[in-house]
């Protein structure tokens, strides 16, 4: 029976050769999808769980009621390390790290890498697998080193380098040699070596180097930037270890931080999708969400077909129940079909995966594992894909068509006509709802995006590279970074160049509570630090409201200070008051002098506020970290070149590595970048299905009324005409969609607007541009299918009886 | 009123070219009743539809109301036969999904007529052919004569000059079709010109010439 059941499918498939590859071309675009969003997420969720004893690894965080204390990656230096010793039988190990980047050379290689200077359990603790030297005794001696495969690669060209060694710049500016002691295995994503975002570490370097670096103590209880992560002993729970934590905190610490400051143990395997307020857990649901539903749209498309092209099958259906065809035989039949066109589509999709892969790749900016990545088990998640989308594809065709009476089905009548019409227009109906609203957001994350960009910024973000400065914080130092700045700026190329620490990218050294001099420091705001010198203002562009701004050379007061709007604001003044104002900061005595005010600019990210800023002096602060250069329009690459070469001579031994400030703002709105893309994608398989599904509807609306276009040509109706014949129900459709899609599409995008304090305001133009493009696409296909039909001859259409 | 000379029309099977028109040359002056007789295959039906501009033909010339069809193009044809032409067909081919008022009014529509115009058109044809009682009924609803006669009106609606018929009376029976080809006497006499196609001798005597046709060639005028 079920060899008849194949043959017969199979016939049918091929004898219907355009609707077979139209659902199948459907089919293939949903299951593909689906395949690459579930592979992506199934990688997502595998985040820290290939770690050895993955479900008793702890990271701990910091949880602060004040924004400007505490940092939650990190917390109080010497907690993990005393939990252990003094709970022994709850926590089995420990692993902390100070998180430093630092220029590793190699012959004439100088580049900035992120180090994790830290405890020697690291390698063990997570089973980390090396590929060269003792993970025993890999980061005993202080100037030992750790690196990853890649890195390997990268300095010495090969991956057995045990024994060799780079050298690493301490921040006074010193430089010493590290024995290379282990290679590891390339690493797959995890929250030990890649815990801040952007921030990759691949060198690992023993504790002892703590004094070389010049860190402040790894177990000084003042110390709350050290990634510290425990593993606890096996039925141990976080609720276990949070009392024993609690103590210690209440012990160790001084009453005021007490009181602001929790630390909470995070399993590691859910930390990476709570990290960022679950930012990447709602990534993962809205792809979920985008995924199924285009799979479903998938599935409609095939329901649709088939209820379409039922007309045709009535006949068959008619004779095998006169010849004594079951209803459950005929169901099977159908189901059958379906289920052979699902497999041809998951078997098409899957030898597409790797190309598709590569593809996601590029336009989501995400990785997605390789067939082989996948455990064996997963061998039975297509065939269950095939049976579940089969069934949920063919199940109504089959039950609708088996269930019509005999006698009817062999006149070829469609007694229920026009309720299968509104049934096939809700459906096609439900797709364009679901295009359309795709379409919006895309339209709308767009419109946000380069707003992102946009010249709203406060400050000219145009031919602005910064390149991290070697560091030496000395008063010397700065002094001498000063004087190569000067250098720099003598290149004709360049018409500015700045010295500070911070950028505007999001990242700032820290907050001060400052107030008015001879008030009470209750009334503190916390002011965002920027510490510059004289150039930060021309060279990127802000606008001075009133006053001056910071003196770096000649006769200089490192007391003047200058604050941006909303700090004067904060603070209770205004613009031109504020102008030789004194302000205090906590734990500061000097009373500095307000010298000008600048505009408000975006510092970071347009999700927050602009914060009230202070640009305090860099040879106050002898802390750097950045050279901006403003280079002249014209000759891009010849300016940087010329940068690089002088860099080179002024600063040997360190790498000039440039950044773009575009590129600075894209890794700001990384995510952001990606949520347009994967829109994109989504967008485009959207409208393929929905034009899959249309295109199959018109043709088999044109079959049935091929009769109608030819005697209405002969009576005269002119191409337009016919084709507004067809346009005309799916303009209706359009329409009601759009009616449906609009609201929903306003009320998803004006959720997501909502997390930014700088957003659009949503206008008639996505909505209008969503429509038009589908209405647009929809009447192409019509026409180009009436167009085809209509030039055949007329004659030939009329005998069609 | 019109004028075929040498028409020839084939299609090729292998190396064989087959002829479904040979050397064809017909002259209709306006106001003639003409009846195309001949066996099956013959011709007839693709004469009619040479004539009628819904099929072309490989050679020779055709001059309809002084104008080259074989040298107009698509468009400029389709205006004229809008204009000028009326079909009736055998299978009647109303539009199944359109009531009977709204066949007949469908080739005025083409037309860009006004509504109101159409309307007294229509009421006129509905009136003239007494089915007015019919008008909101579907063609399934009807028998074959009165199908065929919502066909007749829907071709005359626009006024043709020239009515052509593909056994018009070939699928009903024969007090309808007696009754068919009176009204296509009446018609004619009032100055419409018909060419139909038809195999009854006696459908034929309704007409003013008969031309018989055999393998796509003129045997007699």
């Amino acid at each position: 029976m079920i060899r008849n059941y194949i043959k017969i499918a199979w016939r049918n498939i091929v004898k219907y050769r355009f609707y077979s590859a139209v659902n199948v071309l459907g089919l293939f675009a949903g299951i593909s999808f689906a395949l690459l969003i579930g592979a992506y997420i199934w990688s997502e969720l595998q985040v820290n769980r290939q770690l050895r004893k993955s479900k008793n690894q702890y990271i701990l965080t910091t949880i602060s009621t004040d924004p400007n204390i505490g940092y939650e990656l990190a917390t109080f230096g010497p907690i993990a390390k005393r939990l252990k010793e003094d709970y022994p039988n709850l926590i089995a190990n420990y692993y902390r790290y100070d998180g430093i980047t630092s220029v590793v050379s190699k012959g004439d290689k100088h580049f900035r890498e992120g180090l994790q200077v830290g405890d020697s359990t690291m390698l063990k603790m997570y089973g980390l697998k090396v590929l060269y030297g003792d993970a025993q005794t890999a980061l005993n001696n202080p100037f030992s080193v750790v690196i990853t495969e890649d890195k390997a690669k990268k300095y010495f060209g090969k991956t057995n380098v045990v024994g060799e060694t780079v050298s690493i710049q301490s921040f006074s500016g010193g430089d010493h040699a590290f024995t290379v002691t282990a290679v590891l295995k390339e690493l797959p994503k995890n929250s030990i070596t890649n815990l801040a975002k952007d921030y990759p570490n691949n060198f690992f370097v023993s504790l002892n180097a703590m004094t070389y670096f010049g860190r402040r103590g790894i177990d000084d209880w003042g110390n709350m930037f050290i990634a510290s992560y425990v593993e606890v002993k096996d039925g141990v729970t976080a609720r276990d270890i949070a009392g024993p934590i609690r103590q210690l905190v209440e012990q160790n610490v001084n009453a005021q931080l007490k009181k602001l400051i929790t630390v909470k143990p995070v399993l590691l395997s859910d930390y990476y999708l709570q990290q960022d307020n679950g930012l990447v857990k709602r990534m993962l649901y809205t792809l979920s969400f985008v995924g199924a539903f285009i799979l479903l749209m998938a599935i409609v498309n095939f329901i649709n077909i088939a209820i379409s092209r039922s007309g045709s099958r009535l006949k068959e259906i008619g004779i095998r129940k006169v010849l004594g065809s079951l209803r459950k035989q005929l169901i099977s039949q159908f189901l059958t079909e379906s289920i052979i066109l699902v497999f041809v589509a998951t078997i098409l999709a899957l030898v597409a995966y790797p190309f598709l892969g590569t593809l996601f790749v590029q336009l989501v900016g995400q990785e997605v594992p390789a067939l082989y990545d996948f455990p064996a088990y997963f061998i039975f998640l297509p065939v269950v894909l095939i049976i579940v989308v089969g069934v949920a594809a063919g199940l109504y065709p089959a039950f609708a068509l088996s269930a019509m009476k005999s006698v009817d089905s062999l006149k070829g009548k469609l007694k229920t006509a026009k309720d299968k019409i509104l049934l096939r227009k809700s459906l096609v109906g439900f797709q364009f709802i679901i295009a359309l609203v795709v379409l919006i957001s895309a339209g709308i994350v767009t419109q946000q995006v380069s707003y992102f960009f946009s010249q709203n910024l406060g400050y000219d973000k145009e031919f602005i590279v910064s390149a991290q400065a070697p560091r030496d914080w000395t008063p010397a130092g700065v002094q001498k970074m000063q004087t190569i700045r000067n250098e720099f700026a003598k290149l004709p190329e360049v018409s500015n160049v700045s010295l500070s620490y911070e950028i505007p990218n999001g990242n700032n050294g820290g907050q001060i509570g400052a107030f008015p001099y001879g008030s009470d420091s209750t009334k503190a705001i916390a002011l965002q630090v920027l510490s510059s010198d004289e150039y930060y203002l021309a060279t990127y562009r802000i606008s001075l409201k009133a006053g001056d701004f910071l003196k770096s050379t000649g006769n200089i007061d490192s007391s003047k200070v200058v604050l941006n709007e909303k700090a004067v604001k904060g603070l209770g003044w205004k613009n031109d008051e504020a102008i030789n104002q004194k302000v205090k900061f906590f734990g500061d005595n000097t009373a500095y002098t307000v010298a000008g005010v600048v505009s408000d600019f975006h510092f970071g990210s347009m999700q927050q506020e602009v914060p009230p800023v202070v640009f305090l002096n860099v040879t106050r602060t002898t802390s750097y970290r950045f050279l901006s250069f403003k280079l002249k329009p014209g000759n891009v690459s010849g300016a940087i070149n010329a940068i690089q070469n002088k860099w080179s001579t002024l600063l040997p031994g360190t790498s000039f590595e440039y950044t773009f400030m575009d590129d600075t703002l894209k890794k700001i709105y990384a995510n952001e970048l990606q949520l347009k893309r994967s829109a994109y994608m989504a967008t485009c398989l959207a409208l393929i299905i929905v034009f899959l599904g249309v295109l199959g509807l018109v043709s088999l609306s044109i079959h049935k009324r091929i009769r109608e276009i030819g005697i209405r040509k002969v009576l005269g109706a002119s191409l337009p005409h016919l084709i507004g014949l067809f346009a005309r129900e799916f303009t209706f459709i359009v329409i009601a969609a759009g009616l449906v899609a609009c609201p929903i599409g306003w009320y998803l995008m004006n959720g997501w607007l909502n997390n930014y304090a700088y957003r659009i305001s949503i206008g008639s133009q996505p909505f209008i541009i969503a429509i038009l493009t589908i209405v647009v696409f929809t009447m192409l296909l019509v026409g180009l299918q009436v167009v085809s039909t209509v030039k055949d001859n007329v004659v030939k259409n009329l005998k069609t009886e | 009123m019109l004028e075929l000379k040498g028409i020839y029309k084939w299609v090729n099977t292998g190396n064989n070219r087959l002829f479904l028109l040979k050397d064809v040359d017909l002259s209709v002056k306006p106001g003639e009743f003409i009846s195309i007789m001949g066996p099956s295959g013959s011709g007839k039906s693709t004469l009619l539809n040479v004539i009628g501009m819904l099929d072309t033909f490989d050679q020779g010339e055709y001059t309809f109301l002084h104008e080259p069809v074989h040298k107009l193009r698509e468009k400029q044809r389709s205006g004229l036969y809008k204009q000028y032409i009326g079909f009736v067909f055998q299978a009647y081919h109303l539009i199944d999904e359109l009531t009977v008022y709204e066949n007949i009014e469908t080739p005025l529509i083409y037309q860009d007529i006004k509504t109101s115009e159409r309307k007294a058109m229509v009421a006129d044809m509905l009136d003239r052919f007494q089915i007015v009682g019919k008008k909101d009924l579907f063609p399934t609803q009807l028998s074959g004569g009165q199908q065929q006669l919502v066909g007749i009106a829907r071709a005359l609606i626009a006024k043709p000059k020239l009515l052509l018929a593909d056994e018009p009376t070939g699928n009903l029976n024969s007090k309808q079709g007696e009754e068919i080809m009176g009204l296509f006497k009446e018609l004619n006499n009032e100055g419409v010109t018909i060419i139909q196609v038809t195999h009854s001798e006696k459908n034929a005597g309704y007409g003013t010439r008969i031309i018989n046709l055999l393998d796509g060639m003129i045997q007699n005028n």
